[in-house]
Formats: C-alpha cells, structure tokens, sequence
C-alpha cells in the first residue's frame, strides 16, 4: 500500500516537475526584458532612472527594463563584445563618435519613432545634428552638458579680471590668479587646472583646434597635427601648464574638481555641470553659489576667430540583434515625456541640459532650486548651443560624425594625449611631437584603410 | 565486454587532454594565427597580411618604449619582492610572541582582491590629501606634497604597490623552506665559529636556491605579464603613458585601436621574450650548478 502511495506521488512528482521544466521558459518569456546601460553611475541619476523604470513597468504589465549603470571607461568594450557574442543590450549609452562609428556599420537600428514622438521641432538643432545620419535619427542624446571655463569670481574681481577672449587673455587670467597667498614663497592657488587622462586630453584638443580655426583630419583623412593651428595650441597649453597644480597629468577629472572646490586652483578648463552639485556638497561653507564660482566663455587662439565647447552627450543607441527592439522603443517614450525626464534631468540638473525645449521653458523645471542658483553656468551652455559653438569629442565640423568614423580609436589610442604629454612634461618641441603624433595617426588610419 | 588496459587508460586521460586542448593550446594557436591578419577586433572583417604585424611592431617606438616600461617593472619588483620576502620570512621564522598572527597579517596583500589594493593605495597616494604625503609632510621629510601619479613617480608608485601585493607570495614559500633547513646544520656552522650574517650566506641561501629559483621564475613570469594592477592604476587619473607596459600595450591594440591581429603579435612577441628569457635563466641556473 505505501509503496503503491509513494509511486503514486512520485509520478506526481514527476509530471510537475516536467510542466514547470516546460512551461517555466514560457512564463519566464511573457515578460518581455528591455537591457538597458547607461553611464550615469551616481546614485541620484541610478534612482531617478529606477523610478522611471518603475512607472513604466507599472504602465506596460508585459515588459521588464533591467538598467545597469556602466563607468565610461568600460563601455565601449562592453558595448563591442557583446555585439561580438551575438548578445547586444536593446538600448544603450554611447559617446556621439561611437554612435558614428556604430551606425555606419550598419548594427544600429532607427530611433525616429522617438523623436517623432518627442516632436523633431521640439529638439534643439545641435541635439539633431549628433544623432542624425542621412535622413534617420540612429542616437538620440540623453542630456546634453557642454564643457565649461569655471573660474573663481571673487579672485577674478579682485585682480580686476574680465571674460578673457583670447589664449593670450587666458594666460594673463592664469597668471595673475596663480598666488602665493600667505607670504611664505609658496604657491596656494594655482591659475588653472586640467584632468590629465586620456579622455579629456582628447576633448580638450578638439576643443582648441576648433578654437583655433584648425582640423583634426582634412577631407581625405590625412591628420593635420602638424599645421600651425595645433602647434599653436600646443605651445599654449605649454605656457598654461606653468600655471596648473604640480602633477597635473595625474589628476583624474574628479581631482580636478577637488582643486577647485578645495580652493586649490582658481580655474578650470574642462569643467562641467556637475560641478556645480560637487561645489555645493564639498566648497567651504558659503562659497557654494555664483558669487564665488562662475562661469567665463572659452577663449580662441591665435588662428581661431570664436570659441568652442565638448558636449557631454551620450546618445542612446538601439541594437540591431536584441531581442524587443519594439519594447525598448516605447520605453525611451516613455523616458521623454516631460515628468518622466524632468526627473532624470533634476538628478544633476546642471550638467543634464535637457534636450527638449519644451522642458527647458518648463516651470517646473526652471523652478529647480539648483537651476535658479546657478542660472549662468545653464546660460552659458545654451548659448554654445544655440550659437553652434559645441560639439561632441574630437567632432569639429559636423561632416566629421558622418565621413570619419575612427575617432573613436583615435581616442582610445592615446596618440593626443602622448603629444601634449611630450610637449608639456618632456620638453619636446611641439613642431617634433606634433609629427610624431602625425606618423602614428597615419599609421593607424591606413592599417585601418582610412588613408592611402 | 572486457576493455583492455590500453583503451581504459586512454579513455581516462581523453577527457583532461580534451580540456587542455580547448582550454590551452587552441587559444594559444588561435592568437599566434591572428597575429598574421589585420582584424576588426570585434567585427568580422579579418586580412591576412604574413609577418607585417611583426615588421610594423619592430619599428614601432611605442612597442621598444612598452618592453622597456615592462622590463623595468618586472625586474625591480622581482628584485624588492624577494629581497623583502626573504627578509620577513626570516623573521617569521623566528620564534617570537604573536608570530602566528603576524604570519597571518604578512598574507593579506595577497588575498585581498586587486582592485581593492589600488583604490586603497590610490587614496593613500593622492597628492591632495593623501595619508603618505600627510606623514611625509609631518615628518618633514618633505616640503611640498610628492606627486605620486605624475610623470616623476609613476613607476615608483607603481613597483611600490606590486611589491606590497605580492611579496607574500616570496614569504610563503620561503618560510616553507625554512622549516625544513635541519637545525643541525646551524649549529655546526655556530661550532665552526660562523656568524649570523656569514650562517645566513653558507647555510640558508644555499638551502633557498632551489626555491628562489621556482619563486624568481614565476613571479617573473607573472610580473612581466602583470596587467590588471598597472591598468588599473591609471583609471580615472594617473599618468598612464610612463607605466604603459607590455600587456598594458597589447590591451590598448586590441580594445581600444580595434587592432586584434596587433594585439595578438604583442601577446606573442611577449610569450617570445618570456621563452627566451625562461632559456637564459635556466641555463645561467644550470651553470650556478655545475
């Protein structure tokens, strides 16, 4: 009788058992999962995104976005080897040149869906010229920040200084700002400060070479590192290493924010909206406001006739191959409509310039305590939006993000950052280590069949 | 049905020599095959171009200036990493209160996970508000805080943090050695009127050398593959282009130019220089012994 029970149970057992091994992946499949990574790792940006995920999980019942915040540093590789394994996420962050270089392989698919939904009107023109290649939009940037000269204003009113319009005017600013401040023969603040890693190395030349009326590569590829324009800024930023903290070239870009809020340095180059949250958590008390740290509009050189800003913005990319690119549309959506993004956006509000104008004449959003206190570093940054003087890494005229999609291994070689190296920490004379610079760039584009 | 010895031993060793094939010798041969075509790192886009990976490698600076920034590492961390293991053996191999603790302490730069080690040792170093430059400047031993992420220091900084990490690996196998070195014979060197310094030359080295040998040989090895500490050093802040070694080098071609077929002629020119050197040293060891 027992073991009759007991076979009976266990052939229970069994056929339970086989329907969950059966029907368990269906289940598990009715939720349909949208992969998301961005780079937007810190902790208010994480929680603004997992509600907004939260809400549209709530709205679409068959649909699971599972975000993962990525440091910059390791995206490319990760985006590069999933595509290799077959497995890309539906959506994901990338830098504009990625997005470039990704699109004209043709793995991208089209966001147009998007923007229609968002209205192409309602896009600022720079935001439409980063994700649009021919007559379809293959990036759609999450937030826009551009790169800015924050100075201290009340050393700056001090020593009499205004707005410098030229390189020259700045290495007079840095000068007088570089001070020893108590007598004893040792600088306390130094002029300016500048990260020294390769990625802002990079930004920081294609900033200057625009600046300076120059190109990065002619038409047929050929790099100009060797044309007056990049030896001038070259020789520039010689003279302004003198006035920047000693060990500079080590300074990653949160160190260099530490210069400036920990009063170590009285200006600051590549700075960002981000800086101004960091001010306001870490500045000695009462020094976090516009009074104290306020924002120039960059100089030109020599050769160059307006000033240029980088563009922090990333765009989000569709993959062809993933799995519910339908979903992942109506989650980005989802993710544009004004309450939904004015959060994203509140999450480091003065580095995430919003694309929409819409939200940027929002009430709510101009009613941002952060946006009222630092109303100047947003000014400044739509003016080198509206004025098309911003523009994304290493991009200096918007035919590059089309007809030159090896920046991003021009980046991710270090051939900028070696040169400025050479020329500020070794002494080589700029002319030799611009064409050293030249030779490796050449070499590189014709191994990758880009130059002949 | 009787399977006979011969078939059961090859059906036994079958799975393990399945194993190393797909596990070892393909990847090798897969990097040595790729290092004769131009390919896309992660796109399907692949030429074949003979030895002008190799020949492009040879004229290029960066390659000379990568296996100099290695050599460097590698043989100043070898030489401090035993110099210190051997010492703190020595010492633990004492008899001294605590000692099991101590023993346990000396290990854990070595267990603890490698990115840990370099953000602790990235705060500690931190020229703005680091702990050292603080204990420096209070000692004044110096006036201004040292830039250990510059130019200047780098290197430095950077043999100091491996030599931390992996010495215990030294004292481990060293102070295993030491227990087995019969007492006997230190105390016929103390009957022959020999000294401390001249029982540590003529009765512990010699006792060392066939574990110094398999210590200098692996951690050899190891250091002038070392990629992670080195790379990671350099994220977010830190002079990257004068700690840009070997392996460091071969990672760039390959992940970041997108250059496989380079990356994999660096991973052989450096599997080429280890094989060499291997030769040279076994050879000099030999020698030694004869």
């Amino acid at each position: 009788m027992i073991a009759k029970k007991l076979g009976v149970f266990s052939a229970v057992g069994l056929v339970l058992v086989l329907l969950l091994a059966w029907a368990g992946p269906a289940l598990a499949a009715e939720a349909k999962v949208v992969n998301v990574w961005h780079t937007e790792t810190n902790a208010a940006s994480r929680k603004a995104i997992d509600n907004i995920i939260k809400r549209f999980e709530a709205k679409h019942p068959g649909i699971k976005v599972k975000a993962e915040a990525l440091a910059w540093g390791d995206l490319e590789g990760k985006i590069m080897a999933s595509m290799a394994a077959g497995s890309p996420p539906e959506l994901s962050h990338g830098q504009p040149i990625t997005c470039a270089a990704l699109q004209a392989k043709g793995v991208l698919l089209p966001l147009d869906e998007v923007v229609a939904a968002i209205g192409e009107n309602n896009l600022w023109d720079q935001i439409k010229k980063v994700g649009k290649f021919g007559k379809h939009y293959y990036g759609l940037v999450h937030a826009a920040g551009t790169s800015l000269l924050i100075y201290r204003k009340d050393l700056a009113q001090k020593k009499g200084l205004k707005n410098p319009k030229t390189w020259n005017d700045l290495l007079k600013a840095a000068k007088a700002l570089t001070m020893d401040t108590n007598g004893d023969g040792k600088i306390d603040i130094y002029g300016v400060t500048i990260p020294g890693d390769n990625l802002f190395i990079n930004i920081l030349m294609g900033e200057l070479i625009a600046a300076n009326g120059g190109k990065l590569f002619d038409e047929k590829n050929r790099p100009q590192f060797t044309k007056t324009q990049m030896i001038q800024a070259l020789n520039f930023l010689k003279e302004l290493t003198k006035y920047m903290p000693p060990g500079w070239e080590g300074h990653g870009y949160r160190e260099t924010f530490a210069n400036m809020y920990g009063g170590k340095a009285a200006m600051m180059f590549q700075g960002y909206g981000r800086g101004a949250s960091l001010i306001e958590q870490y500045a000695p008390k009462g020094w976090a406001s516009t009074d104290y740290y306020d924002v120039w509009i960059k100089p030109h050189g020599p050769s160059g006739a307006k000033p240029a800003a980088q563009v922090d913005e990333e765009t989000w990319m569709l993959f062809k191959g993933s799995k519910h690119p339908k979903e992942a549309i109506e989650f980005l959506k989802f993710f544009y409509k004004d309450p939904e993004y004015l959060e994203y956006i509140q999450s480091v509000p003065i580095h995430f310039f919003p694309i929409t104008k819409s939200l940027r004449k929002n009430p709510a959003y101009l009613n941002t305590p952060m946006v009222k206190r630092w109303k100047g570093w947003l000014d400044v940054q739509q003016y080198y939006l509206e004025k098309d003087l911003a523009k994304p890494t290493l991009i200096i005229e918007w035919s590059d993000m089309n007809n030159k999609p090896y920046l991003m291994e021009i980046l991710g070689s270090g051939i900028l950052k070696d040169m400025v190296m050479e020329v500020t920490k070794e002494g080589v004379p700029a002319e030799k280590a611009a064409a050293k610079a030249q030779k490796r760039a050449e070499e590189l584009l014709k191994m990758k069949g880009y130059l002949k | 049905m009787k399977i006979s010895e011969r078939t059961a031993g090859y059906s036994l060793v079958l799975p393990g020599v399945f194993l190393i094939c797909a596990l070892l010798v393909y990847p090798v041969l897969y990097g040595v095959y790729l290092s004769f075509f131009s390919k896309h790192s992660f796109f399907p886009e692949q030429k074949f171009i003979g030895l002008t990976n190799y020949l492009y490698l040879l004229q290029d600076s960066d390659f000379w200036m990568s296996l100099w920034y290695g050599t460097v590492y590698s043989v100043s961390t070898i030489v401090l990493q035993v110099a210190l293991g051997v010492a703190a053996a020595l010492i633990l191999s004492q008899t001294f209160r605590g000692r099991n603790f101590v023993r346990g302490i000396v290990l854990f730069p070595y267990i603890i996970p490698t990115v840990v080690a370099i953000i602790l040792w990235k705060w500690l170093l931190n020229n703005q508000f680091g702990f050292i430059n603080y204990v420096l400047f209070a000692l004044g031993i110096v006036g201004e805080p040292v830039n250990w992420m510059g130019k200047d220091h780098i290197m430095s900084s950077l043999v100091l943090i491996s030599v931390w990490e992996f010495f215990p690996f030294v004292v481990l196998s060293v102070l295993a050695r030491l227990q087995t070195i019969p007492p006997v014979l230190y105390e016929a060197a103390k009957v022959d009127g020999a000294g401390q310094l001249r029982r540590f030359f003529h009765v512990t080295l010699p006792q060392l050398r066939n574990v110094l040998f398999v210590v200098i040989l692996l951690r050899g090895i190891w250091m002038f593959t070392k990629f992670d500490t080195v790379w990671l050093l350099t994220q977010g802040g830190g002079a990257e282009k004068y700690i840009r070694t070997l392996p460091v080098y071969a990672y760039m071609r390959t992940f970041m130019y997108y250059q496989a077929g380079l990356g994999s002629a660096l991973a052989v020119i450096m599997f080429g220089v280890l094989v060499a050197a291997t030769a040279v040293y076994f050879n000099l060891f030999r020698r030694g012994d004869e």
